[in-house]
């Protein structure tokens, strides 16, 4: 007869830094890689896709002309196309490294719910906004135009996601740390995707 | 690049590093594929202390993945420059919308698999823990089904204008 289990059942008690023997600090910086490596992920997919639907590069490339510049640059007669995906991913990069470095030093518990606010806030916020163009749309019964604002629709977005972050229970902002890793990729492949929708309905 | 092209023509010299650029990928795809593969069907142990395993330890080329994914796109970033110039204008002037579309997604589905690799790596440098199996099985998983999009889309924009189109 032959009964068969998980191999790596057994070996997750020797993962255990008393098991091993490390010492204190080297579990401690190992602690410091996994928060960071984790923080990087979730904040240069979360920024990436911002800074795309912003259109936030730190430079634009011309590459007919061979010309760099800072930021985002719209093309002059006989430039060519502008290139802005290097712009973005140097931003997101940027952006992932110093949210990795400063979620190293701030308290786990901090950090766990301060993931749940920038994520619901990166949810929340286009959906405000998304919102009160439909309200523009079919219901305002006066000049609305006014309402057509990201910083307008900053304030419900804001406000909603202080609300739900308050009201996300410590041990679930604790589970969902290093789900937000497989998580948010794939929301924002599914946003990314349904930006480039206008290619594919032509 | 004016040396280079002073050496080889240039056309010669934006096919070769096409050639390398393909040649990566499907080096990139077989190794996530095998590592996929491994993680959806883990190893087993069976009574007696035998751990029926994988052929290949899945951890072993982990690193090898990841240098070999951040090559590739900084390879595939270079050639970008050709393909906007080059190959994006008159796909958009013949109407090859989903090309171009797809193309995109493409670019979105490797920057964010640039931005997952320290996790990746990192959690692949423990291969053994169960505590984080289940962020190391979806992360090989996310990034081998990007590269395997990555290179189909590829393989299209290549037949539009590359290397034998």
């Amino acid at each position: 007869m032959t009964q068969t289990l998980d191999a790596g059942r057994g070996f997750s008690q020797l993962d255990s830094a008393d098991a091993t023997g490390a010492p204190r600090s080297t579990t401690q910086t190992g602690t410091k890689s996994e928060t960071f490596v984790i923080a990087f992920g979730i904040s240069f997919t979360l920024g990436y896709t911002v800074f795309q639907m912003l259109n936030w590069p730190l430079f634009t490339y011309m590459p007919a002309v061979g010309r760099t510049y800072f930021w985002l640059h719209r093309p002059l007669t006989g430039e060519g196309p502008p290139m802005y995906w290097y712009g973005w991913i140097v931003t997101s990069a940027l952006n992932a490294f110093v949210v990795g470095g400063i979620a190293t030093i701030i308290p786990g518990n901090w950090l766990h719910r301060a993931t749940v606010f920038f994520c619901v806030l990166a949810a929340l916020w286009p959906a405000a906004l998304a919102g009160l163009r439909i309200f523009i749309l079919h219901w305002a019964t006066f000049d609305a135009e006014f309402l057509n604002s990201v910083w307008v629709a900053a304030i419900p977005g804001l406000v909603g996601t202080a609300v739900i972050t308050y009201y996300v229970p410590t041990r679930l902002a604790e589970l969902m740390w290093t789900r937000w890793l497989l998580v948010v990729p794939v929301i924002c492949l599914v946003v990314l995707g349904y930006t480039l929708l206008p290619w594919f309905l032509r | 690049m004016d040396i280079i092209f002073s050496i080889i023509r240039e056309d010669t010299f934006w096919k070769i590093l096409l050639f390398i650029h393909f040649v990566l990928a499907l080096a990139l795809l077989a190794a996530l594929t095998l590592q996929v593969a491994t993680v959806l069907m883990p190893a087993r142990q069976v009574a007696g202390g035998f751990v029926d395993r994988g052929p290949i330890p899945a951890a072993s080329y982990a690193t090898l993945i990841a240098v070999v994914y951040l090559v590739q796109a900084l390879f595939g970033a270079w050639i970008y420059i050709k393909y906007r110039t080059y190959v994006r204008i008159p796909m958009e002037e013949l109407r090859y919308w989903w090309t171009v579309g797809a193309f995109d997604f493409k670019e979105h589905t490797i920057a964010l698999g640039v931005g997952l690799l320290p996790a990746y790596w990192y959690f692949w440098q423990q291969p053994a823990s169960t505590e984080h199996a289940g962020v190391r099985k979806w992360l090989t998983v996310f990034l081998a089904l990007g590269v395997w999009y990555a290179l189909s889309i590829g393989h299209v924009a290549n037949y539009f204008r590359g290397v034998g189109s």
